[in-house]
């Protein structure tokens, strides 16, 4: 089980485009992949998990992976928020 | 005649008879299964998934290709929602535990979804739960074998209508377009929904969360929808509906003639060359911009890169937003270094609230007494420059004096840039803003020093008659036809004029129709403004004449009586 803390940089925050390439992201790993935002605890491969997050530019997030490929999972969706979700700027 | 109001979607005008969608108040049944039919209850609802899968695919094909990209995110939302653990696999487990059919295992879900979307804070995602309803919806139908709510309409039979509907999903809104209709009007909904933004993008003229519209408007009876206005109107007789079909093809018409006017040079009727430029928030707007045919970015704001965060940006993510900004406008890109403070504070508030933000610490102040935040700018922005024509203007400046320090912290932040072996312009044009009543004043004075200025009006204007334009008590007195604006302004076109540098403005009056030709004859050549004000400025300039203008001009700002010179700037208008 890997955790690491995350910040959501990109100015629309986790609403719909963003949450869709996220959840497509994590759907592509075998490992369980959780969010938690101040207690509350989702599953990254649910749209409307994240989407009731409601987690806007600024929010810092708790990332829980655990699983046979959770090390490139981590990488790789650390890397999508770095990258603000390819959002143009 | 009635008139309701509601949310207008486009500027449109729909007129035609009402078809009113009966809602199909749906039973949905509950049954015990037996433990043996748990297999194949669970298979039927999965069947189910994957038919509407299928379905919203065949949408989105149906959707043109020329359609903006967001107004297909909702198949791809609708897609990934038929795949949320939450749909795909909860229901199927209530099948396996509690024994009950499908059609109610998902309702039962749904249900819970829609009621936890509904009790959220944020209204765009209390708006979700119209996503929720609307796919599960649509899973139940296939459930149920009930045909699609569009096709129980015969084909044709939408043609020329206005469809009224307790609620329309994106889909349907895509099938109806399909069918020609002339527009809709629902119950519900809200203007940022996916149906709304796919109205917009398929120009159908909508009303959208006109509560009881299904029960006011009568099948077959005209309506007016006035996408503009947000309004529909019932009962209307001959001479309203004479009314707005003279409206319907004046905007049809207008919309040709700016669409004519996009690839059409700025020049004047006696062949003065104008350049107009956009202003730019978000890297996002570029898109904009380009399509409007903007000569340059005349203003690109870096706010928005420091707003909502504690930390400021890296010099990294600076640039990397800047340069995406260069690389895509291939003309120049005026870059403003940051202009917080007041009304737009960094998160966190450096300042302890101060009784007086206007007048207080932000802009080049703030950026003057933090070099820690200025520098990391420069230097983006002057590497930035290496990939493209760039300028830089800096806000609010009110002294010589701070013009020197910022010059010095340039040069400081080129000769780090040497050191580390960037690449830079190194005429780098450095201009500007005036917005300062004291910078204007002392125009000639900045024109000697800067290689370009630019006058921000809504500082200008603000600062002159010292009206907080945030103020409604005293925000009615915001005039940019102010006597002392004007002549502020004037002072500035000259002083550039006088000392050959060019002088922009980038403030609304920029960007407002109405002080084009005003400005015009008082000798702005340069108007940077928001894009999509570019068309309506380039009609007032194609049909300017620079021989007549500055007369008018001259006379306007002889006048001292502000409603005299609202007329005459009326007058002028015609010219």
């Amino acid at each position: 089980m890997i955790e690491q803390h995350i910040e959501v940089i990109n100015k629309l925050g986790l609403h719909a485009r963003a949450a869709a390439r996220l959840v497509k992201e994590a759907s592509s790993f075998e490992s369980e992949i959780m969010l938690c935002r101040e207690g509350q605890e989702v599953n990254a491969k649910s749209i409307m998990g994240i989407m009731m997050l409601a987690a806007s530019q600024g929010t810092r997030l708790q990332l829980k992976v655990n699983g046979v490929d959770e090390k490139t999972a981590v990488d790789s969706i650390v890397r999508l928020f770095l990258s603000r979700f390819g959002e143009d700027e | 005649m009635l008139t309701l109001y509601g949310a207008g979607i486009g500027k449109g005008i729909a007129i035609g008879r009402a078809f009113v969608m009966q809602r199909s108040a749906v039973e949905i049944p509950q049954y015990s299964i037996q433990a043996s039919e748990i297999g194949s209850e669970v298979d039927r609802f999965q069947k189910a998934l994957e038919d509407t899968r299928i379905q919203l695919r065949e949408i989105e094909s149906q959707i043109p290709a020329d359609a903006p990209p967001e107004s297909k995110s909702f198949i791809e939302v609708y897609l990934l929602m038929l795949k949320d653990p939450l749909i795909e696999q909860q229901p199927a487990e209530t099948i396996r535990e509690k024994l009950c059919n499908a059609e109610w295992a998902l309702r039962k879900h749904s249900k819970a979804l829609v009621d936890t979307f509904d009790r959220m804070q944020d209204p765009y995602l209390r708006e979700k739960k119209n996503d929720v309803r609307q796919i599960t919806s649509r899973i139940q139908d296939n459930l149920l074998h009930i045909p699609k709510q569009s096709t129980t309409a015969h084909p044709g039979q939408l043609e020329g209508r206005v469809v009224i509907s307790h609620d329309l999903s994106p889909a349907d809104t895509v099938q109806f377009k399909n069918q020609n209709i002339m527009g809709f009007v629902t119950d519900l909904g809200g203007p940022t929904s996916h149906t709304a933004i796919l109205a917009r993008s398929l120009k159908i003229p909508a009303v959208v969360g006109l509560h009881g519209a299904t029960r006011y408007i009568r099948h077959d009876e005209v309506v007016i929808v006035d996408g503009k206005r947000g309004a529909i109107v019932m009962g209307a007789d001959e001479g309203v509906l004479d009314r707005y079909r003279e409206r319907q093809a004046y905007v049809i018409r207008r919309k040709r003639e700016l669409d004519e006017l996009r690839d059409a040079e700025p020049v004047t009727r006696d062949g003065q060359t104008v350049k107009l430029l956009a202003n730019v928030e978000l890297p996002d707007d570029m898109r904009a911009a380009q399509r409007s045919r903007a000569q340059g970015v005349g203003l690109f704001r870096t706010e928005y890169l420091f707003m909502n965060r504690t930390e400021p940006p890296s010099e990294q993510e600076q640039f990397s937003a800047y340069s995406q900004v260069v690389r895509r406008m291939k003309s120049s890109v005026t870059i403003r270094t940051l202009d917080l403070g007041a009304d737009k504070q960094v998160d966190g508030g450096r300042s302890e609230d101060p009784t007086n933000p206007a007048l207080g610490l932000r802009a080049v102040r703030l950026c003057l007494h933090e070099p820690g935040l200025f520098k990391p700018q420069l230097r983006a922005v002057l590497r930035a420059s290496a990939l493209g024509p760039v300028q830089v203007v800096v806000p609010m400046l009110s002294s010589l004096n701070e013009l020197d320090q910022v010059f010095d912290m340039i040069a400081e932040t080129k000769e780090e840039l040497r050191q580390r072996g960037e690449d830079f312009d190194e005429e780098i044009p450095i201009g500007g803003m005036v917005e300062v009543p004291a910078a204007a004043v002392s125009a000639d004075l900045f024109a000697r020093r800067l290689d370009f200025l630019s006058i921000g009006t809504n500082d200008l204007i603000q600062y002159t008659l010292a009206i907080d334009r945030v103020d409604d008590t005293v925000n009615y007195l915001y005039d940019p036809l102010h006597p002392s604006v004007l002549r502020l302004i004037k002072l500035t076109i000259d002083a550039g004029e006088k000392a050959g540098i060019p002088v922009t403005m980038c403030g609304e009056m920029a960007g407002d129709a109405r002080y084009t030709k005003l400005l015009l004859g008082m000798g702005l050549k340069i108007f940077s403004m928001d894009p999509t004000s570019i068309p309506e400025v380039k009609r007032k300039i194609l049909e300017a004449d620079l021989r007549r203008l500055p007369d008018e001009a001259e006379k306007i700002m002889a006048c001292g009586d502000g409603n005299a010179i609202r007329d005459m700037v009326v007058a002028m208008e015609k010219l």
